[in-house]
């Protein structure tokens, strides 16, 4: 009975942490597109949680993989699971409220490895691995990114700049409904999936699937796909505003240039099997589209800002598992922790972000409860 | 540290995604140039110039199509 509890009650954690994922990348997808008015907000989520939700079916090669050859598969549990989206839900939406936009992946990541180092010790973690997999992805993507959308730029702008503004405007807005599109499909291929290989670990470790061979049932993949979809719906404004319009100022060639560049990056190393931070990479192709136009055209505080939220997401989600990990203990191996640990989370929740959104809400004016788009 | 970076396999792809970032812009750029030029042309009579522009459009925009089916098919395969 206890183990069940806990099975409910990761699942229902792993797919709050998916609805997280959604609304926190969705400014990956549609950011630029919204800014340069190539999409209506309303129709860019709209389109981008259909998409989510489509490629969340297409191929189930990335469930599989959760944390493999970064933590020693015999140190995941359901506990260690549980704990890890704890430290990914918290950082998400610390990093939503301060419209700043860090990689959900590294957030899992960094809570497994937390959780993992309390229960094991050192010997869980493979220091490789995350080298290989976390560091060296994290500081490629952005700088990668950066590269290729300032050379895309100063082409495009060699390409039509004797062009009327008008028809070159058009004609970029309508390029933008395709690299958008094609990002929200590698999105959903990508994100859904961890929230599917967690449940399905999780299934394996209650015993209600064989261990020997990974298979997700139809019940996750759909519920995976669902939340994912609705959180990107939902839309995390904060984080759209910052890539779309606080980072650069940017016009429909730039807003193209910096996604058809981010998309080139993410599915050629997606192409070699080196997989990129959605997040960082299109965040570093706006600064790219930037700065390639004028240095001084990119808010270089809020940029480093961006930075130092990639360097903490690691050890900030490790830090928040290992401690949750860590209070779960004290309650001994039954369900009583982990009740805990949520009701304490959703109090806390409700305690700060309720009293500050409905202060912020009533300073614009605005009815509480909502979040419009930009 | 160093056994865990994969050297080559970073080098691959920083040429790789340049390249197919690179040739993503221009194709598109020469889409609208040549949609643009195409059209105004036309207007102006000047038909053969018009024609011509015409084809780097069409030539800009099976390339971008290319490059997409390329990128839908790295999605579906992975």
């Amino acid at each position: 009975m206890s183990s069940d509890i806990i099975l409910v009650i990761v699942v229902a954690t792993a797919l709050a942490f998916d609805f997280t994922n959604g609304f926190h990348d969705t400014a990956n997808a549609i950011a630029t597109s919204v800014s340069t008015r190539a999409m209506t907000p309303r129709f860019a989520v709209a389109m981008s949680a259909v998409l989510n939700f489509a490629g969340a079916f297409i191929s189930l090669a990335v469930a599989a993989t959760i944390a493999s050859g970064i933590v020693d598969s015999d140190a995941i549990t359901t506990t260690v699971v549980f704990a890890g989206l704890i430290g990914a839900i918290a950082w998400n939406l610390a990093t939503w409220w301060f419209g700043l936009p860090s990689s959900s992946s590294h957030a899992l990541i960094g809570g497994v490895i937390g959780a993992a180092f309390v229960a094991d010790g050192a010997s869980a973690i493979d220091g490789e691995g995350v080298i290989e997999k976390v560091l060296v992805p994290g500081i490629m993507a952005p700088i990668l990114a950066f590269g290729v959308a300032g050379i895309a730029i100063v082409i495009a702008y060699a390409v039509v700049g004797r062009l009327r503004p008008g028809p070159v405007n058009r004609g970029y807005r309508h390029g933008q409904l395709v690299s958008g599109a094609m990002f929200s499909l590698a999105h959903g291929t990508n994100d859904a999936q961890k929230t599917m290989g967690i449940i399905t670990l999780a299934l394996i470790a209650h015993g209600d699937l064989p261990a020997d061979k990974f298979e997700v049932p139809t019940w996750v993949i759909v519920s995976s796909a669902s939340a994912i979809a609705m959180g990107t719906y939902v839309g995390g404004w904060r984080i759209i505003r910052t890539v779309g319009s606080r980072i650069i100022k940017m016009d429909p060639a730039q807003g193209f240039s910096a996604q058809a560049a981010g998309a080139a990056v993410v599915l050629t190393a997606s192409h070699l099997g080196f997989p990129l931070s959605t997040t960082h990479t299109i965040s570093g192709a706006v600064m790219g589209a930037g700065a390639a136009k004028r240095l001084s055209a990119v808010r270089w505080g809020l940029a480093g800002n961006i930075a130092v939220a990639w360097v903490l997401t690691l050890p900030a989600t490790a830090l928040i598992g290992g401690v949750t990990y860590a209070m779960n203990s004290l309650f001994g191996s039954g369900a009583l922790g982990p009740i805990v640990i949520v009701l304490c989370v959703v109090s806390l929740l409700a305690a700060i972000f309720g009293r500050r959104w409905s202060a912020a809400r009533s300073t614009a004016g605005l009815p509480a409860g909502t979040e419009g788009p930009a | 540290m160093i056994a865990a970076i994969d050297v080559g396999l970073l080098f691959e792809l920083v040429w790789a995604a340049a390249l197919a970032g690179v040739a993503v812009a221009a194709c598109f750029s020469l889409v609208i140039l040549g949609s643009s030029r195409a059209g105004e042309l036309r207007r102006e009579g000047r038909g053969g110039a018009a024609v011509a522009y015409g084809a780097l459009a069409v030539f800009g925009a099976v390339a971008v199509a290319a490059l997409v089916v390329f990128g839908i098919s790295v999605i579906v395969t992975k």
